[in-house]
């Protein structure tokens, strides 16, 4: 199959076919590997290429003594039609070899959106999707990331799922597929790795963690294509503690590794100059929780000729001063995140913040000039009342009388995630969704408010909490062309409705608020944080009381204990974890 | 610092012709980025390099004819310039830099452009100036600057390759 030849006949009549021609300038086409594998982001090129876990995993393996790793993207529509025509099969960016000629395929699960776009993506390589219908003439399909700490939703899909930081993860699954055996074999043996969960092999799979901050690409590739974020990476930190209930990624990728400033200067300039980035993004869950955040800030202005981007969501003073510090005198706008409008549901999420601190932040940031204001909400939070809504609207006629000439808000109705404390709560339906958006529909006149199609959240919700009988949702949703259900002009949620209808999945019963003693599907993935502790935590919430950042004093969630890791600052030591005998903390207890 | 006005002949070709005209100037922008050659910035805090381009190309087509200008604080002799293509993705080349004038204009520079295209059969339109090469016909054609660019496919063409730039005018 000489997929170039083809590509020739269909790249003129598809939309931005830079996304398609590969062979960007870093990429690595590595022959003569004993074992190859293709990353696949099941998404659009240009939303994929700006994901840096990817990038990461490429590095990892392109640097190995005996793996190759290429990579591969979710076509737009028109060019997978394009490309059914032709017979063009999905193919890699670096060799343009079709997927099904990989050893191993691996999926990156960053959002459960893009479910059914794996399931596209391996019918446009020609590779059943079912994993009892691949046998060993098949590549082995894997699966990372975020969501794989729930896998039953797409356990009929995959063969292996790894769960936590990859880094070490994905060379050792590479040697055992390396070594040979039958599909049946391979697979029993990625089984004992550490983080991998076999369906239909593995009981249970604890996650894996790297104890401190790996080494960093900085060869990266550079795309030819306008992506979301066309920028270069450093990594500055990873992890989150500060606790907020509602979080999965502050829960899961627990505990922080920071890396020092020196390193990231040291990174940045590489990375300036292997790629020709006229800009870096300080990459973090919160980069203002940076122990050496100042010293940082000044030795990055020595770097000539780019500029510095930070995704800040917290609402304080010091974000907003990293925000002054990264943008210069073009003050355009800015995005803070306080999620709730009220103190009291504020407390219940454990955000952390007073709302006087809020203002503090907003004032701050109105006098260093700032004139647009962008602010996040979450509808639905446990415990909302009324007034906690109508506590949004009045929020944000506040800001709107500070002066800011701009203001927007973006309302989200609250999806409870697996492994948080607010797995326990319950979701709210998309009637009652809109009633209380209506509540504060007075504060149109204040800001321009984006309200999510609450039947978003809700088939979120679904995909995050579901069992392994929704896939079979996944793959009617595929074959109804469901595909990029995450896009606006792709979203079909009356499709949704329907399947939802036709399969009996039980909307009630996925959304409604859970007991400690339920035994849930994603029990057997074990992320370090005990479910007991969630359970507390959850109670806490329920009362608004709240909880410490551990950076501050361990508050016991089981991770450090359980997995012999600890929280790495930088810039001075972090306090011991709590001495708890590892029975205490086995998870049974509570 | 001195600064020196450079006019790059480069091309494009290979898969990169798939490229719009914002992507091939972010392209080039990055090439010369890590070459560490000192160059030029646009004012404004979001770092650009200022550079100019001749006439854009539609995406699709064969460039052998690209031209920009660029402001230098040193001077590219001819193993810089081989330095930098090492720094080019596949189907990117920097053909010549040369030194002009600081009042230079490209627009004042360029009178037109030669095209080929490349047909699989014999093209009907017979205005063309058309060569036969084995098993394609090539036709001849030429567009003043600015004017608007033969269409991939417009005439039944295979292929659009703009093949060189008409130069000797007003500068």
């Amino acid at each position: 199959m000489n997929v170039l030849k083809k590509l020739v006949n269909v790249l003129d009549k598809v939309q931005k076919p830079s996304r398609y021609i590969g062979g960007e300038y870093n990429s690595v086409r590595k022959k003569d590997s004993k074992i190859n594998l293709c990353l696949v982001f099941p998404d659009l090129y240009d939303v994929g290429m700006s994901h840096f876990g990817m990038s990461i995993l490429y590095d990892v393996v392109n640097s190995s003594s005996f793996a190759s790793c290429e990579r591969a993207y979710l076509p737009w529509l028109d060019m997978q039609e394009e490309m059914k025509k032709e017979g063009i099969p999905l193919y890699s960016l670096e060799s343009y070899r079709p997927l099904d000629k990989f050893d191993v395929i691996g999926f990156t699960l960053q959002y459960e959106m893009s479910y059914p776009n794996v399931l596209r993506a391996l019918k446009l390589a020609n590779i059943p999707i079912h994993r009892n219908e691949r046998d060993d003439t098949y590549p082995i399909v894997i699966a990372g990331g975020p969501c794989t700490v729930n896998p039953a939703p797409m356990e009929e899909f995959i063969d292996a799922f790894f769960v936590g930081d990859g880094e070490e993860g994905i060379i050792e699954m590479l040697k055992i597929i390396n070594e040979g055996g039958n599909k049946r074999h391979k697979l029993e043996k990625l089984s004992t790795i550490q983080g991998v969960y076999v369906p239909g092999i593995s009981e249970k799979a604890s996650k894996r963690f790297v104890s401190r901050m790996p080494n960093a690409p900085t060869a990266q590739i550079v795309p030819y294509t306008n992506t979301i974020h066309d920028r270069g990476v450093v990594e500055i930190l990873r992890g989150c503690t500060h606790g907020c209930r509602f979080c999965q990624a502050g829960m899961i990728y627990r505990p922080v590794r920071e890396r020092s400033y020196q390193e990231i200067v040291d990174l940045s300039r590489k990375i300036v100059k292997f790629t020709g980035y006229e800009e870096i993004s300080l990459l973090s869950l919160s980069s203002a929780d940076h122990s050496q955040i100042k010293e940082l800030m000044s030795h990055l202005k020595e770097i000539k000729n780019v500029s510095f981007s930070i995704p800040s969501t917290r609402v304080d003073a010091l974000s907003v001063e990293l925000a002054n510090a990264v943008s210069g005198v073009r003050k355009s706008g800015i995005t803070l995140a306080p999620e709730a409008g009220s103190q009291r549901l504020m407390d219940v999420i454990n955000k952390g913040i007073t709302e006087e601190q809020i203002f503090e932040a907003l004032k701050h940031a109105k006098n260093s000039g700032w004139s647009r204001i962008k602010l996040y909400f979450m509808l639905g939070l446990p415990t909302e009342s009324d007034e906690d809504v109508m506590a949004i609207g009045e929020m944000l006629q506040k800001v709107k009388k500070m002066g800011f000439k701009n203001v927007s808000a973006t309302l989200g109705v609250f999806v409870p995630k697996p492994h948080t404390p607010f797995q326990f709560a319950s979701q709210i339906e998309p009637e009652e969704a809109y009633r209380r958006y209506k509540l504060i529909s007075w504060a149109h006149k204040y800001a321009k408010i984006n309200f999510t199609d609450p039947r978003k959240a809700l088939i979120e919700g679904v995909l995050s909490r579901g069992d392994s009988s929704i896939g079979k949702v996944i793959e009617k949703a595929e074959k109804k062309n469901l595909v990029f259900p995450d896009w606006n002009e792709t979203f079909n949620p009356d499709e949704w409705m329907k399947i939802f209808e036709e399969e009996n999945v039980n909307l009630k019963r996925i959304s409604a608020s859970k007991d400690v003693k339920d035994v849930f599907p994603w029990d057997k993935i074990d992320v370090g944080v005990l479910k007991g502790y969630l359970w507390l935590e959850y109670q806490k919430a329920l009362k608004g009381t709240l909880t410490q950042d551990c950076r501050n004093g361990c508050t016991g969630c089981g991770v450090c204990q359980r997995f012999g890791v600890k929280n790495v600052l930088a810039g001075r030591k972090a306090p011991d974890p709590l001495k708890v005998s590892v029975e205490k903390v086995s998870g049974e207890g509570i | 610092m001195n600064q020196i006005k450079y006019l790059f002949h480069y091309k494009k070709y290979g898969m990169l012709r798939y490229l719009s005209h914002l992507e091939t100037m972010k392209m080039i922008d990055r090439a010369l980025r890590r070459t560490g050659i000192e160059l030029k910035q646009t004012e404004g805090f979001h770092q650009r390099t200022k550079i100019s381009f001749a006439q854009a190309l539609p995406t699709g087509i064969i460039d052998l004819a690209g031209l920009f200008v660029v402001t230098t604080f040193e001077e590219i002799d001819v193993s810089r310039l081989k330095e930098a293509n090492k720094l080019c993705p596949r189907g990117c080349e920097f053909v010549k830099a040369e030194k002009v004038d600081e009042k230079f204009k490209l627009s004042r520079f360029v009178d037109g452009y030669e095209f080929k295209l490349i047909f699989l059969k014999e093209p009907e339109d017979a205005s063309f100036d058309i060569e036969k090469k084995g098993e394609i016909w090539i036709a001849r054609i030429f567009r003043s600057f600015n004017s608007s660019i033969p269409k991939n496919g417009e005439y039944g063409q295979f292929l659009t390759i703009r093949s060189q730039a008409i130069t000797g005018g007003a500068n």
